[in-house]
């Protein structure tokens, strides 16, 4: 599953992993000490970015210069690292234990949030060497201390600590498990206005819930949670996609193609599984919507691919062949399944009759009513009836303007009308405006401006009052002058 | 059990027929509504049907399951509704966050509610759901269980609940910490002044069940309650009580006169019995203590029975001369009759109280620290004299004004006298002004006050020989000399008031009235100064106006609205302000009830009312940080359409904050940078009237920008207001004060500079150094309560944006920064105690060094009073200090030194020459200064200095209350009383006339005669 959308960029030749480390520790702790949650996130990130080099002595080592000697967290902590050394002896350990540096054994603050930093670490290592049991045990443990702690300053590490929780749950397939245990905390989170956990926590247990496809369930818990703005974009992203999925099982396609695309755009481009997954659910509700989508949507580098299966559907949806909808519904269907979005192809179908309804009406001013049936590919008992039926249907619902001769046993189309004259074209400007509009406020909201920026600003127009002053005197002084000349 | 997915099963039994099947539903339901209440939550109206159905067996079962899902659905208040029909169900004690949450949730509800029930009138009472009241009590009863009394006490408070308050401060194991907890409390928490006076009421009663009773903080309770009867009780009993008794009676005197409650100081007072009377009746009124507490008239009666014709005379000149001369006249028959009857210690301790409680001994007192410790730069001014143009005329008056700051209640007016021919440059108002200041410098110089200002004063008959501006000078000087203790000179101010119809002598007299009958609510006076402002004349109306209030200040009596009718009458704009600060100042501290008035105000039409209004809510909610007076100026200082009402508004705010003063800073930080110039110089003042004397470093950065802002008058507002703030700061605690102080220099020397902002400085100046470097603007005093007078003083000071002689309002607000330990007799033995910090982080500023050329000036007076002390002195440095170091010292600092030195262990001493020495020639190697510094009574004790205090454990005297703060006066106890004790000798203020006032000068002889203080008792009676 493609959906985790943390930046990787590999940088390479780092200076030293653990030195590296220690300066993620120092930024926590300032961190606590300011109340700063921005430093705590940069601590996470500046994890990941080591995230590839860790291996089994330098977590040992940090772990040792992170946690105060004999605390429950190190006797807790070491065992898992220790299983791994020993599968890692054989291989040569390119950073040298740099205990030896003689500020290592500096003041070890036993700050919960170091030790919280520290059972994630851990965590995140046992799932990159493929651990998953010792990660769930692990990830356990350290929610179970998190459930202990009430700490502000903690709220950026708990959240990941959730994250990597329920990620290391899904890769065991225990998620039902964890789901009283994600409830009970995001009331927590709730009560605490902790608002980042609480979003995690939402997303994780939609996730839950979907992976079961339990779609009621996440539908019930998604509205009557109070959501608040949201903090992570991430989260945001998380969110979106998963409502959008909820939208489209419960039929409103227009909703979800919002949320879908705006998920999909949002997304950082470093999560490209994610952004696949959107784009698959997006093109899918579009194709429902009756939207006919541009080729490029599915040339995106990278996407290629991916999304091959969805080109050929969309293709014979445009078409409006049902055969060949068959062929590739039947071709793809393990992606599909895999996708969990098999039911809604079989929504398709309509979709696709009614695309070549309209391709019919375009083509043909009068056409019978058991021509249209052969066209279709109508192959039940009664082809007429059944064409007659979707016709009158599809005029009813808008998809074509055309009318029924019932007894002559014919389809009349009507005149295309000029599309100009109508406010169509002034709802697509408007849309389009309104989409820019949007994306600007949302631009202007998310600017940051770091406290006292704008005195530097006073200062100089301190300076400029001063200059004039200078000037103004002067002026009387050249005024003075004139004055004692007479 | 297998893992349930959905709980649809079980809804769908809810609507089931059978109860039974509905039971076994909510039964699973209410285990497993944590993990599924969003599907519960759809059929939450079927359990909420099910607890209102009458025929289900368990709808408590049903109200805790519903309860469950509001809670999980964030709807509290449903939540709590539901767990209270849970009844039992709903188990307090257990440790899950719902039930923690939904307990909380119930003390907030009932604060709340009995907030709500408290404040609403007696009919609309609403009745608290009793399971609410239940639950909370059990909280409550918990807390006192574990010993958390610190939480139940707070709760008590909140929730009005002034029986639990009493259990749990008596079930406390610490009482009377937990009653002085809860005395903070009081004050800084509770809003509601009735509400505040009950519970003081309930902490008097606690407080004197109490084994040993702590009398210091019963009596502070009791003023604020305005009880002078149950405090002269104390005091009575006190006094009748041992030596340690009587020393602890005079402590608390000393403490309620620091609070400067005029009127409340008065009646105690004459609550007590006079001295006289018992030493004629002494057995029986120990016998009879209830009747020793009959008010004076008894006792005028029975003076009058026993001492024959001088009695007689105090009979008649009492109502004449007030308390003031009918004590002395007690007295003068008590030592006549002294021969026959002997003077029991009990009422020499009477005397004594009395002396504290008129305010005779403390102000004595201070007048003398003041005095004797004055080191202002006399070359400051000179400074600023010569750099400032002649013909400016508001710079003229700023340095006199500057100079009465300086010298505040020094007595010191040698600058004056040495410039005498410039000082006359002052014509009109400024010559009004020139004058008052003397009465700044000789503030509480009470028995010379009337003889100094005798050249100026008006003659008899109406129209002297003086000009209208000085006489009427003289008569606001006057006020300002007994400011706030005017017993002795009410009298004749309100006498020459009626004998004059000069608008001009008339405006001195009602300031100087309204200054010395502070408080007192004297309807005679008010009567005539009413009369005054029905005349109509602007000049005069407006100091009328402003002496109403004073007169009046906190009594909130119906006089305000009357003055609101006249207000609203008269067209002068001029009296319109005074009125409107008058009204204001009535209004002082009564909060919640001053709203309706305010509203009046604040809704006026007329920008000058609207202005009063935002004084008015300073002024009612001074100190108390109430967050609805807040925003309500904060509104006003954004949306009002005058300039004079937005800066008020900001303004105020400082007086609202001013007992959380970092607070300000931040509440104004962003009004300072108003594109209103205004707004602007009202958060300066703001800022500083919150942070005066803290050195707030945040203040400090704040009023840094403005004050060197685009326009004048935020400068000026800026220089007055930083000057504040660094009040008595030292440069090693705050380097930015001396690049302010040479900020200062650069103004007041800059020729371009505009006059607005250069006044600001050389009154910046003044404040700097104010009261000759001893004094601090403290609007609180020492245990937290408001000082009304300081408050005062300072509203009507920033009123000088409109009338520059009211800046001297702002001595009212200045109080000495002094350690005077006093012992049985009152008097200041020699003792000495440890500041365990660096001298030089509160020590004095550094002297300005005089230009090269100039010789250095001579400090005449303070030479002349102590050459004595200096000589000595100097004679001890010379065989101490390293012959060099002295004879380069230059006759300013040698003699700066001998001001400065009371701290004359030797090596203070010698540290102190060596800085001297340093500061002046700037060329010493720094000698490593000590770690601490030896000071002796009575010292200088900056506010941030008291923690640094420590008294030695060998020494003879030790303070009375360990814990009180170590300033102020302290009452000293005695460990070896067999000794003789040995006192600090007194250099009492030179008495001088006036200036020039050689005419005058049987006159004054006459009145000194007449004022001349009883003499203090022989020390051998005290010896056993």
């Amino acid at each position: 599953m493609g959906q985790e959308v943390d930046m990787k960029p590999a940088d390479p030749a780092p200076p030293s992993v653990l030195s590296q480390m220690k300066v993620v520790i120092t930024s926590i702790e300032k961190g606590v000490s300011n109340k700063e949650m921005r430093l705590m996130a940069r601590a996470n990130r500046q994890m990941l970015v080591v995230r590839r080099q860790l291996n089994a002595s330098v977590v040992n080592a940090f772990l040792k210069h992170a946690l105060p000697a004999g605390s429950d967290a190190l006797a807790r902590l070491s065992p898992f690292v220790a299983g791994i050394a020993k599968n890692e002896k054989d291989m040569d350990v390119d950073t040298p234990p740099i205990s030896g540096q003689s500020h290592v054994s500096q003041k070890q603050s036993g700050l919960p949030e170091v030790e919280i930093f520290c059972y994630l670490l851990v965590t995140i290592f046992l799932i990159d060497q493929k651990q998953l049991e010792e990660s769930k045990t692990c990830s356990s443990a350290a929610v179970k201390r998190l459930q202990q702690l009430n700490r502000r300053t903690l709220d950026v590490l708990a959240a990941r600590v959730y994250y990597y929780y329920s990620y290391s749950h899904e890769l065991t397939n225990s998620l039902a498990d964890i789901r009283g245990t994600l409830l009970a905390l995001h009331q927590t989170a709730t009560l605490r206005h902790d608002e980042l956990g609480q979003e995690t926590l939402l997303n994780l247990l939609l996730r839950n819930y979907l992976h079961y496809n339990l779609y009621d369930h996440a539908e019930k818990l998604r509205s009557k949670t109070q959501r608040s703005d949201s903090h992570s974009n991430q989260q945001l992203c998380r969110y979106l996609y998963y409502l959008g999925k909820i939208r489209t099982i419960q039929l409103e396609y227009t909703d979800a193609k919002e949320c879908l695309l705006q998920a999909a755009r949002k997304a950082p481009t470093s999560a490209r599984g994610f952004k696949i997954q959107c784009t698959k659910w997006a093109v899918i509700v579009r194709l429902l919507l009756g939207e006919i989508l541009e080729r490029t949507t599915f040339m995106q580098p990278g996407m290629r691919k991916a999304l091959r299966p969805y080109f050929d559907l969309t293709n014979a949806v445009r078409i409006g062949d049902l055969e060949l909808f068959r062929q590739v519904a039947e071709k793809y269907s393990s992606v599909f399944t895999a996708d969990k979005c098999h039911n809604l192809i079989v929504r398709l179908r309509h979709n696709v009759i009614r695309t070549g309804l309209r391709n019919i009406s375009i083509a043909y001013s009068r056409i019978s009513l058991a021509d249209v049936a052969t066209k279709l590919h109508l192959d039940s008992a009664t082809p007429v009836d059944d064409a007659e039926s979707i016709v009158t249907k599809a005029i009813r619902d808008g998809g074509i303007d055309a009318s029924v001769d019932h007894s002559n046993g014919w389809m009349q189309s009507k005149e295309t009308s000029d599309i100009y004259s109508t406010q169509e074209p002034q709802q697509a400007f408007h849309s389009r405006i309104a989409f820019c509009l949007n994306t600007h406020n949302e631009a202007v909201k998310a600017l940051r401006f770091p406290p006292d920026a704008h005195k530097k600003q006073l200062e100089s127009s301190e300076k400029r009052r001063e200059r004039q002053q200078q000037e103004q005197e002067l002026a009387k002084h050249i005024a003075e002058e004139d004055d004692d000349e007479f | 059990m297998t893992v349930v997915t959905t709980a649809t099963g079980l809804l769908a039994m809810l609507q089931e027929p059978h109860p039974t099947l509905k039971l076994h539903a909510l039964k699973n339901l209410n285990v497993l509504v944590d993990k599924f209440w969003p599907e519960v939550s759809t059929k939450v109206s079927a359990i909420e049907s099910l607890y209102e159905d009458d025929t289900f067996h368990e709808p408590e079962l049903a109200a805790l399951v519903a309860s469950k899902v509001f809670y999980y659905l964030g709807e509290l208040n449903d939540s709590l509704t539901y767990a209270l029909g849970a009844g039992s169900l709903f188990d307090v004690s257990e440790d899950t966050e719902y039930v923690q949450t939904l307990v909380a949730k119930c003390v907030d509800e009932y604060i709340l509610l009995s907030v709500k029930a408290a404040e609403s009138n007696e009919k609309e009472k609403t009745v608290l759901d009793p399971r609410l009241v239940a639950i909370v009590e059990r909280m409550l009863e918990k807390c006192i269980q574990d010993g958390k009394i610190q939480q139940a006490v707070g709760i008590a408070l909140e929730c009005r609940r002034l029986d639990t308050l009493e259990v749990a401060i008596s079930r406390s194991e610490n009482s009377s910490a937990m009653l002085s907890y809860c005395l903070r409390l009081s004050q800084t928490f509770v809003n509601n002044r009735a509400f505040r006076h009950e519970v003081l009421r309930l902490l008097v009663k606690s407080y004197q069940g109490l084994q040993q009773p702590d009398y210091l903080n019963v009596c502070q309770c009791l003023m604020f309650l305005d009880e002078p009867a149950e405090v002269a009780a104390i005091l009575d009993k006190l006094l009748k009580g041992d030596k340690n008794d009587a020393l602890l009676a005079y402590q608390v005197a000393f403490d309620l006169f620091e609070n400067e409650y005029q009127k409340f100081l008065l009646n105690v007072r004459n609550l007590l019995p006079e001295p006289s009377s018992i030493s004629k009746t002494a057995p029986s009124m120990v016998l009879n203590g209830g009747l020793s507490q009959d008010n004076r008239n008894g006792n005028g009666i029975s003076a009058m029975t026993s001492s024959g014709p001088s009695a007689m005379d105090s009979d008649l000149t009492e109502p004449l001369l007030g308390n003031h001369a009918a004590e002395e006249a007690g007295d003068i028959a008590a030592s006549s009759f002294a021969p026959v009857v002997e003077r029991t210690p009990y009422a020499e301790r009477l005397t004594k109280l009395k002396g504290i409680l008129s305010g005779e001994t403390p102000i004595s007192l201070t007048l003398q620290f003041l005095y004797s410790h004055n080191r202002s730069d006399l070359l400051i001014l000179k400074n600023i004299k010569q750099s400032v143009e002649m013909r400016n005329s508001v710079c003229h008056s700023a340095t006199i004004y500057s100079n009465a700051l300086m010298h505040a209640g020094t007595t010191v007016d040698t600058f004056l006298r040495e410039n005498l021919d410039w000082l006359k440059r002052a014509t009109n108002w400024a010559k009004f002004s020139a004058t008052a200041g003397l009465g700044v410098i000789h503030r509480g110089h009470h028995q010379q006050g009337r003889s100094l200002m005798a050249p100026y004063l008006p003659q008899n008959g109406g129209t002297g020989g003086g000009s209208p501006y000085s006489e009427g000078g003289a008569l606001y000087a006057l006020g300002l000399i007994h400011a706030n203790h005017g017993e002795g000179i009410k009298q004749f101010l309100l006498e020459s008031l009626r004998n004059t119809s000069n608008e001009v002598i008339q405006h001195g007299a009602c300031l100087g009235l309204g200054l010395a009958a502070l408080g007192t609510a004297d309807e005679e006076i008010y009567e005539d100064v009413k009369n005054v402002l029905y005349t109509d004349s602007a000049v005069a109306g407006e100091a009328a106006g402003i002496a109403m209030g004073l007169l009046m200040v906190g009594t909130a009596s119906e006089k305000a609205a009357e003055m609101l009718a006249y207000a609203h009458d008269t067209q002068h704009e001029k009296i319109i302000r005074g009125l409107a600060l008058g009204i204001s100042l009535v209004l002082y501290g009564r909060e919640e009830e001053a709203d309706t008035l305010i509203e009046q105000m604040t809704g006026d039409q007329d920008p000058v009312l609207r202005y009063g209004g935002m004084y008015a809510l300073a002024m009612a909610y001074r100190g108390t940080a109430n967050n609805s007076a807040i925003r309500r100026l904060l509104h006003f200082a954004v949306s009002d359409v005058s300039d004079d009402v937005r800066r008020t508004a900001v303004l105020a705010l400082g007086f609202v904050l001013c007992s959380e003063p970092e607070q300000a800073p931040r509440m104004v930080s962003l009004l300072s940078e108003s594109y209103n110039a205004h707004v602007r110089y009202g958060a300066a003042m703001a800022v500083g009237i919150s942070c005066a004397g803290s050195g707030s470093s945040e203040a400090i950065s704040l009023l840094e920008p403005l004050t060197s802002d685009a326009v004048d008058f935020v400068r000026q507002g800026a220089l007055i207001a930083m000057a504040m703030v660094l009040l008595q700061t030292t440069e090693s605690r705050e380097p930015r004060v001396a690049s302010f102080r040479r900020q200062l220099e650069k103004i007041i020397n800059d020729k371009h500079e505009e006059t607005m902002s250069k006044m600001g400085a050389i009154l910046a100046q003044g404040i700097l150094d104010a009261g000759g470097r001893n004094v601090a603007i403290m609007l609180q005093s020492r245990t937290g309560h408001d000082r009304m007078t300081a408050v005062v003083g300072m509203v009507v000071f920033s009123q000088f944006w409109y009338w520059y002689p009211l800046i001297y309002f702002i001595s009212l607000s200045f109080a000495p920064t002094a350690f005077i330990g006093l012992n049985e007799e009152l008097r200041m033995p020699k003792f000495d105690f440890v500041s365990e910090t660096k001298p030089s982080l509160f020590g004095y500023p550094p002297s300005v060094v005089p230009p090269a050329a100039t010789s250095a000036v001579k400090l005449p007076t303070a030479v002349l009073s102590t050459s004595n002390r200096a000589k000595v002195r100097g004679a001890k440095r010379e065989a101490e200090a390293k012959g060099g170091k002295v004879t380069v010292q230059d006759a300013g600092a040698g003699a700066e030194g001998a001001v400065g030195g009371d701290k004359e262990s030797t090596s203070a001493v010698k540290d102190e020459c060596s800085m001297d020495v340093e500061d002046g020639l700037e060329k010493k190697a720094v000698v490593a200064e000590p770690s601490s510094e030896v000071l002796n009574n009575p010292a200088r004790v900056v506010p941030e200095q008291e923690k640094f205090i420590k008294f030695r454990e060998d020494s003879r005297y030790t303070p009375l209350k360990l814990k009180r703060a170590p300033s102020g006066f302290v009452m000293l106890r005695d460990m070896t009383p067999s000794e003789p004790v040995e006192l600090v000798s007194t250099d009492a203020p030179v008495s001088a006339g006036g200036a020039g006032a050689v005419a005058a000068n049987t006159n004054a002889v006459a009145m000194v005669v007449e004022d001349n203080e009883v003499p203090p008792p022989e020390p051998f009676e005290y010896v056993p």
